[in-house]
Formats: structure tokens, C-alpha cells, sequence
């Protein structure tokens, strides 16, 4: 778990896995994303794609076992979004077949619903496992044409994408 | 979330939800599905108005309550989509839907339709268009 609490500038939460903890990583999301400028679109974009991913970590990385969820805000100047990192098994929510919405759903599976959210509401998912074993999921969206970096203090919270196996 | 009931008429229930739909408390959603059958009612509409968020789990819910409906047991999501395919062709075929929509704000109503929900549930602008579409069932 040591990855898990890295001394990091990014804005930060740690949860303790746990479906009641959902509507508490919405917040902090929803905060995050206001103060970074972000407009309504990004804001339900981004809280629907973390709810969804945390729950998937709660409900199938943890599956009832106890466990801790960090959840960190990105920013730069193009994009923001946030970082999930745990301790579950390894599990690359990349790898859950997205439902093809133009076939018969009897060919659906609702299991991969979650995911499929996340996915089709970002513009950039990804997975890494840790050196330590868990897992760690981005997703991100651009910053769109009206809305300008908030501040001008964007994090590096960019430099550990880029750097992914 | 609070979860409210009211009967309009004996086969009729309506389930208004307001808050934040997630992992948390669908399970109370599908509860309330479930006490509505057993009190006899035979048709749902549920209310998603007052609804500020909805996560993937809320899917599961509807689908479930629409299973209720039917007689049957929700399923495990692993297996959701036949049972939901299997729903939207009978509901076609009788033209009486057990489960009907009212009011999704539009960030639910985006949920559902990306989801591939939209076109397996009646969904009305209200709820009393709702209540009257299913009155005349």
C-alpha cells in the first residue's frame, strides 16, 4: 500500500471500500472539477466515470474484503480527470467487452454497463498495475474550447500516464 | 436517496425516487418494485425526477423491477441483457408494459439512452402523463 499514500501535490482522497463511500467520491469529483473550471458536461461526465469505476473496485476488485480506494485529482492545461489506485487482485477494466449498442442486446451484457459508462463518456481510460500489485485506472477529458485552464496552476498530474507499460 | 410510493389506483403503483441512484441504495429501488407487486400492483411507473445522479446500478434496478413485474426474479446483471431483450419483446407483443418512466432530467435520460435503455421502456415527460398512459393500458 505504500504507492497508495506517495507523497503527491494532486488533490487527494482514500477511501475505505465500501458502497456508502460512493456519494463522498462524487463530491469530491464534482469540487475538483468546478474548481478546475471544468463546465457541466465534464463535471457529470467525470462523476458518473469514477462513481462507476469505484464501484466496479468495491463490488469486484475488493468483492466485500476490506480495502482502500485513492482517488486523485489531474489536471493540465488540455485535460482533466482523475486517478484511481487500489490494492485489488489485477484487473483491467479495459479488457470488460463493451456492449455493441447496434446489435441485438440479447448480445449485451448489463455486467459491463459500468465500464462501457466510463468509457464512452471520457476521452481517455487506461489501467496500469502497480509495482505493488494493485491497480491503478485514469480517465480524462479534455477541456473544451470555451473553458480555458481555471488558473493557470495545473498540477503535473499528467507525468505518470505518459509512462505506461 | 428517498424512495416514496403512492397508489393511484389498486393495480397501479408509482415510485417517485429523489437524490442520488448509485451502488449504495439500489437495492432499496428494487425493494420498493418488489412491495409494489406484492400489494398488487401490476403496472409501475417509476418517477426519475427528482433523480440527481444515476449510476449503472440504477439500470439494474429498473431492469429488476421490470422482471418483478413479469412474475420473475431479477436476474444477476451478469445475465441482464437476454432477460432485458426478452422484456422488450414481450412487453411489445401484449402492449402492456410493466414498467414505464416519468420525468428523467436530461442527465439521467443521457444514461439511459447510452446504455441502450431508452428504447425498452415507455418514457413519459411526467408523472401524471405516466399514471394516464398506464390508467389506459
Amino acid at each position: 500500500m505504500a504507492e497508495l499514500h506517495a507523497a503527491e501535490a494532486l488533490p487527494t482522497i482514500t477511501i475505505t471500500a465500501g458502497v456508502d463511500q460512493l456519494a463522498g467520491v462524487r463530491a469530491f469529483v464534482r469540487a475538483q472539477v468546478a474548481a478546475a473550471g471544468g463546465d457541466d458536461t465534464t463535471t457529470t461526465d467525470l462523476v458518473q466515470a469514477v462513481d462507476e469505476l469505484v464501484c466496479n473496485v468495491v463490488g469486484h476488485g475488493y468483492a466485500g474484503r476490506p480495502g482502500s480506494i485513492e482517488i486523485a485529482f489531474l489536471e493540465t492545461p488540455d485535460e482533466i480527470g482523475f486517478r484511481i489506485r487500489d490494492d485489488a487482485p489485477p484487473f483491467d477494466p479495459r479488457s470488460v467487452p463493451e456492449p455493441p449498442l447496434d446489435l441485438p442486446l440479447g448480445e449485451r451484457r448489463l455486467g459491463g454497463m459500468g465500464v462501457h459508462l466510463a468509457r464512452t463518456l471520457t476521452d481517455g481510460f487506461d489501467h496500469r498495475i502497480l509495482p505493488t500489485g494493485g491497480n491503478e485506472v485514469t480517465v480524462r477529458k479534455r477541456r473544451r474550447p470555451s473553458t480555458g485552464p481555471s488558473t493557470g496552476e495545473a498540477t503535473d498530474g499528467h507525468h505518470d500516464r505518459a509512462s505506461e507499460p | 436517496m428517498d424512495i416514496t410510493t403512492e397508489r393511484p389506483s389498486p393495480d397501479v403503483a408509482v415510485i417517485g425516487l429523489t437524490g442520488e441512484l448509485d451502488g449504495s441504495n439500489f437495492e432499496q429501488v428494487i425493494d420498493a418494485g418488489r412491495a409494489a407487486r406484492d400489494g398488487g400492483a401490476r403496472r409501475v411507473v417509476i418517477d426519475l425526477s427528482g433523480l440527481t445522479y444515476m449510476g449503472s446500478s440504477g439500470l439494474v434496478a429498473l431492469h429488476s423491477i421490470a422482471l418483478l413485474m413479469r412474475g420473475q426474479e431479477p436476474t444477476s446483471p451478469e445475465d441482464g441483457w437476454q432477460s432485458i431483450h426478452d422484456l422488450g419483446t414481450a412487453a411489445a407483443a401484449d402492449g402492456e408494459p410493466g414498467v414505464v418512466l416519468a420525468g428523467p432530467p436530461p442527465s439521467i435520460e443521457r444514461v439511459l439512452d447510452r446504455s441502450g435503455m431508452l428504447g425498452l421502456f415507455p418514457v413519459h415527460a411526467d408523472r401524471a402523463s405516466a399514471v394516464a398512459a398506464v390508467a389506459t393500458a
